[in-house]
Parts: structure tokens; C-alpha cells; sequence
């Protein structure tokens, strides 16, 4: 016992963690600070970032109604894919849980198999699938329809993004679908409990949880994608993502890129906290409710 | 009644999963077309693309080995550096863990393309040129979380057995108690981390496009740029080629560790409290 305990001494375990340490310091706090400093600075036609601070580059972008539009936009499509992945997620996440044996593995394995095929080629799919000569677009003409542009256009960016992120809401709500005491969700059906009052009242509650973690997930991820909205939408309808991209490699304007950059951190991580703030209050009202009974 | 929701549900979850698997199929089918463009049916079948791909466009195939040498390098970095991270915050009392454990997962709420712009002006200010390790660097920190989260999902999974601490009551060395206890219990979580950070680095497109040069281009970025300007089934046949390998990929995770646990999804459907039900 005493000679476990003394075979886990910190400077062993600092040893252990420094590399790590080191390599997050040099090439991950130091670059995103240097970010944060560029992003301070003025824009120079010889030597890119100039030398002298300012708060232009924020002001800039938040009196545009151009960029403040891309912003929105950015946010948008994230609560548009989050609600999209939900509604369709949770079904599914249930006919999972409710699937056992070999079915079940092969249901999971074709879940995440997509999960593995590069995001440039699964976009790409949707740019032949979603083109003018596209399957789509030829149903249309054979129904006689005039074809509606699908590409490069919103709903091709929310398209790709449910495709990608539909895994990311189905995996935390199976997690919680099966820490459900099946025993409960009987219990209720047999006090007389309708199929959608248990729902709503038993299965959604309870699976809050899998529920917010797997919102918050598509959330973040969506706001910050870059390979779907580039590709399926294009210059046409940027984002958030694509403006930064743009700004650093083609107009070269880093100060300006930087700080789009340093926007689009903070608007996502204020949004989840407000995020995590509503779900708190709401899952304290409903822990009011069955105290009070 | 019970069969026909049954049935409901099993062809909600086809439609769902011709969703999913959609686009990839349409690349697949549609590299065999023996037209000069992209068609979706495509017309008649023929491997001529591969054979044009293979002859005509070195650039993609050293691509490719670029690709892979930066997957199997950030997997074996990550994986290393990982494992020890995670048994360090795991099992030492190592001071200012809180900070250490946010600093690891941080990467996870950073958008790539601001790790890119942050990765492009620090390597320009110190001067580093676009290799295979500058982008392995980028690589490991966004795979990193993963590997420590996978990494300390197994620890936590068995600490609670005392296995090691019976070891090293035995009188085992904490060399020994690391090769012979703890090495083989989180085998399977360092595997499922390792092949984690390929995966991620394979398919990372967004880091490395700020990070590569003319000369080193990763799979993606060329694929990215190559898409821009032609509409040819050369990029069907390309696309089809990274398919197949993301299948050797998936075959092997499953061979290995079994996909559902490497994503933290159990593959029984055993909950704990069935279990007590079932004592």
C-alpha cells in the first residue's frame, strides 16, 4: 500500500504529461494568441499586418450588414441542421434501441461507416446528386416541372450538414435511450399513459441529457464547418468559415481574417452558453414539478 | 398491430440509411462512366478513369502516400503522447489537472479554420516550411482530445477492480505493473484512439489547406482544389479509391475493437440495470 503510493508522485506523472504540455503550448495557446493579436492590428499593403492597434477590424465587420448577414446566415443553418438532426435523429436512435443482435451491429456499422468517407468526397456526392444534369434534376423534367436551383443555394449547405452530423445527434440519444428503465416507461402505459403522453412525458424527459449533448455537438460543429459550406454552396452564400478562409488566403488581409476568426469563437460559445443556461432553467422547473407533487 | 409498427420503423430506418449512403454511392457508380464528364446514372461501364488516374495524374497517387504517412504519424503521436497524458491526469497527482483536461479537449470547440489561420501565420513567423511534419503538428491537435478521451474512458473503466494496486502490493515495479496490468486493459481504448487520429487526419481538409504548399498537398486539399476546375470522372475515380480505403479502414476498426465501441456505443444491449433484474 505505502509502496503504491509512493511510486505515483507528481514529478513522474509531470514527466508523463509535459510532452503534451509542450507541444498544445507552442503550437496551439501561442498561434491562437498570436491570432487574437493579429486580429488587433491594422491591415498593410507591403507587410500584410501592420503595426499599429486598432479596433477597426471588429468595428468593421459589425457595422456591415454584408458580414453581420453571413453571420446570421452561419447561425442559421446551425439551428436549422441541430433541429433537422433531432427530428430525424430521434426515431431512429429509437428503432436502434429497440434492435437487437446482428441487426443491431449492422445498423451501427452503417451509421458510422459514412463517418469514415472524407467530407470533400460526401459533399462532392451531393454536388453531382444536387447538379443541373443531376438524378434530381432529371426527375423533375421528366415530371414535367420547371427544376428548382438546389445547388449552391442554403438548402444545399443545410442538406449536406444534416448528412454529416445526423451520427453526432443519433449516438448520445441512444447512450441515454438505453439508460432508460424500460420498467418506467411500462409503468406509465400501464397507469393509462397514451404512446405520445409517455413520450412526452417519460422518454423525452429522461432522455434530456443524450438530447442537449448531442444539440450542443451539432451545434458547434455545424457553425464551424467549412468543407460542406464551401463546396455545396460555394461565394455564392458564404459563411462565417469561408469569409475568414477568404480574407487570410485570397485577399491576403490577415488582421481581418483573424478577426473573423476570433468572432465566429465567440458568437458560438456565447450561443451555447445561452444554450446551457435555458436547459438548466428548464430542468430545474421540471425537477420543481415532481418535488412538488 | 406490434408488426406493423415494426415494419414502420425498420422502413423509416432504410430511408434514412439510403440517405446516408446516397452520396457515396453515386461517386462509386459514377466513376465507371464511359462518358468525358460526370453522369449520374452513369453510362455503360468501364475502369478507364482508374487507368487515367493511375497513368496521367501522379500527383494524386503521391498525394495519397502523403496522406497516409501523415495519418499513421498523427495516429502514432497522438496515441503515444495521449496514452501518457491520460494516465498522468488519470492516476499522478499532477498539480493544475482542471487546466491540463480543459487544455486537451480545447481543440474540440476551436474551428479548424481558425487552427489553420492560427497554424499559417505562427509557422510563417517562425519560418517552418509546409512539410509532412507541419502537418502532422496540426493533425495531432485536433485528434488529441480523442485519443485522451478514449484513452482515460478505459482507465476510469477499470479502476474500480484494483488491479493494479494488487499488482504492486504483490510487489510488482511500477515498470512491471504498466507492460504486464495497465497496458493491456487500455489496449483496446489506445487502438480505437489511434485509429481515431487517423481517420481525422486522413479526412482533415480545413487545417491543412492553410498548412500545405504547391509541392505537399494532402489527398483533400489536391481532391479540393482539383474540383474546383474540372467536372471529370477522374475525380469520381479518385474519390472512389479514398472509399475503398475508408472501407479497409472500417473493416479493420471492426476486426479490431468493433466500430459501435471505438464511437462509445455498446454493442449488447445489456444496461446495468438489466443485469440486476436479471440476478
Amino acid at each position: 500500500m505505502l509502496v503504491y503510493k509512493r511510486t505515483y508522485t507528481w514529478t513522474t506523472g509531470g514527466l508523463l504529461v509535459l510532452p503534451a504540455i509542450l507541444v498544445f503550448t507552442l503550437f496551439f495557446v501561442i498561434p491562437l494568441l498570436h491570432v487574437l493579436l493579429t486580429s488587433l492590428h491594422n491591415y498593410s499593403q507591403t507587410s500584410g499586418v501592420g503595426d499599429r492597434w486598432t479596433t477597426q477590424n471588429y468595428a468593421k465587420f459589425l457595422r456591415d450588414p454584408y458580414y453581420l448577414g453571413v453571420l446570421w446566415r452561419t447561425i442559421r443553418i446551425s439551428l436549422v441542421t441541430t433541429v433537422v438532426t433531432l427530428i430525424l435523429g430521434y426515431p431512429l436512435a429509437m428503432v436502434l434501441a429497440a434492435t437487437k443482435g446482428r441487426t443491431r451491429s449492422w445498423l451501427i456499422l452503417f451509421l458510422l461507416a459514412p463517418l469514415l468517407v472524407s467530407m470533400v468526397i460526401r459533399a462532392y456526392g451531393w454536388v453531382i446528386l444536387l447538379g443541373t444534369q443531376g438524378p434530381v434534376a432529371n426527375l423533375f423534367h421528366v415530371l414535367g416541372l420547371r427544376t428548382p436551383t438546389m445547388l449552391y443555394t442554403e438548402f444545399a449547405i443545410d442538406l449536406g450538414m444534416v448528412h454529416v452530423f445526423l451520427a453526432y445527434m443519433v449516438l448520445p440519444i441512444l447512450g441515454s435511450l438505453e439508460n432508460v428503465d424500460a420498467a418506467i416507461v411500462r409503468a406509465a402505459a400501464n397507469l393509462g399513459a397514451g404512446k405520445w403522453y409517455t413520450f412526452r412525458r417519460v422518454l423525452l424527459p429522461l432522455t434530456l441529457p443524450g438530447v442537449s449533448a448531442g444539440a450542443v455537438m451539432v451545434f458547434s460543429l455545424t457553425a464551424s464547418s467549412f468543407v460542406t459550406p464551401s463546396i455545396l454552396g460555394g461565394p455564392r452564400v458564404p459563411v462565417m468559415s469561408e469569409l475568414a478562409y477568404d480574407q487570410v488566403v485570397s485577399v491576403m488581409n490577415w488582421p481581418y481574417g483573424s478577426a473573423i476568426g476570433c468572432i465566429l469563437i465567440v458568437v458560438t460559445m456565447l450561443l451555447l452558453l445561452i444554450y446551457a443556461g435555458v436547459l438548466r432553467g428548464r430542468r430545474g422547473r421540471t425537477e420543481g414539478t415532481v418535488t412538488s407533487w | 398491430m406490434v408488426s406493423g409498427r415494426r415494419v414502420l420503423s425498420m422502413v423509416y430506418a432504410v430511408v434514412v440509411y439510403l440517405f446516408l449512403l446516397a452520396p457515396i454511392l453515386v461517386i462509386l457508380l459514377s466513376s465507371l462512366t464511359t462518358t468525358n464528364y460526370i453522369v449520374f446514372p452513369p453510362r455503360g461501364l468501364t475502369l478507364r478513369w482508374y487507368g487515367e488516374l493511375f497513368a496521367h495524374h501522379p500527383e494524386f497517387i503521391s498525394s495519397l502516400w502523403l496522406s497516409i504517412a501523415v495519418a499513421v504519424g498523427t495516429a502514432v503521436g497522438c496515441t503515444v503522447f495521449g496514452t501518457l497524458a491520460a494516465l498522468a491526469l488519470h492516476r499522478y497527482p499532477v498539480p493544475g489537472k482542471g487546466i491540463w483536461n480543459a487544455l486537451f479537449a480545447s481543440p474540440l470547440l476551436i474551428p479548424s479554420v481558425v487552427l489553420g489561420i492560427a497554424l499559417l501565420q505562427w509557422y510563417s513567423t517562425l519560418g517552418i516550411a509546409a512539410s509532412s511534419w507541419s502537418l502532422i503538428i496540426g493533425h495531432f491537435i485536433i485528434a488529441f482530445p480523442y485519443v485522451v478521451r478514449l484513452v482515460m474512458a478505459r482507465l476510469q473503466e477499470f479502476q474500480s477492480s484494483h488491479v493494479e494496486r494488487a499488482a504492486a502490493n504483490l510487489g510488482a515495479s511500477p515498470v512491471q505493473v504498466f507492460w504486464k496490468v495497465t497496458l493491456p486493459l487500455i489496449r483496446s481504448g489506445m487502438m480505437a484512439g489511434a485509429v481515431f487520429a487517423f481517420v481525422t487526419s486522413f479526412d482533415d481538409l480545413t487545417v491543412a489547406l492553410f498548412v500545405v504548399s504547391t509541392d505537399v498537398q494532402t489527398l483533400p486539399v489536391r481532391l479540393f482544389n482539383y474540383m474546383q476546375y474540372n467536372y471529370d470522372p477522374v475525380v469520381t475515380a479518385i474519390s472512389s479509391v479514398m472509399v475503398l480505403l475508408s472501407l479497409v479502414m472500417m473493416i479493420a476498426m471492426e476486426r479490431v475493437i468493433g466500430i459501435g465501441q471505438a464511437f462509445g456505443v455498446s454493442k449488447t444491449h445489456t444496461t446495468k440495470r438489466g443485469t440486476v433484474h436479471a440476478h
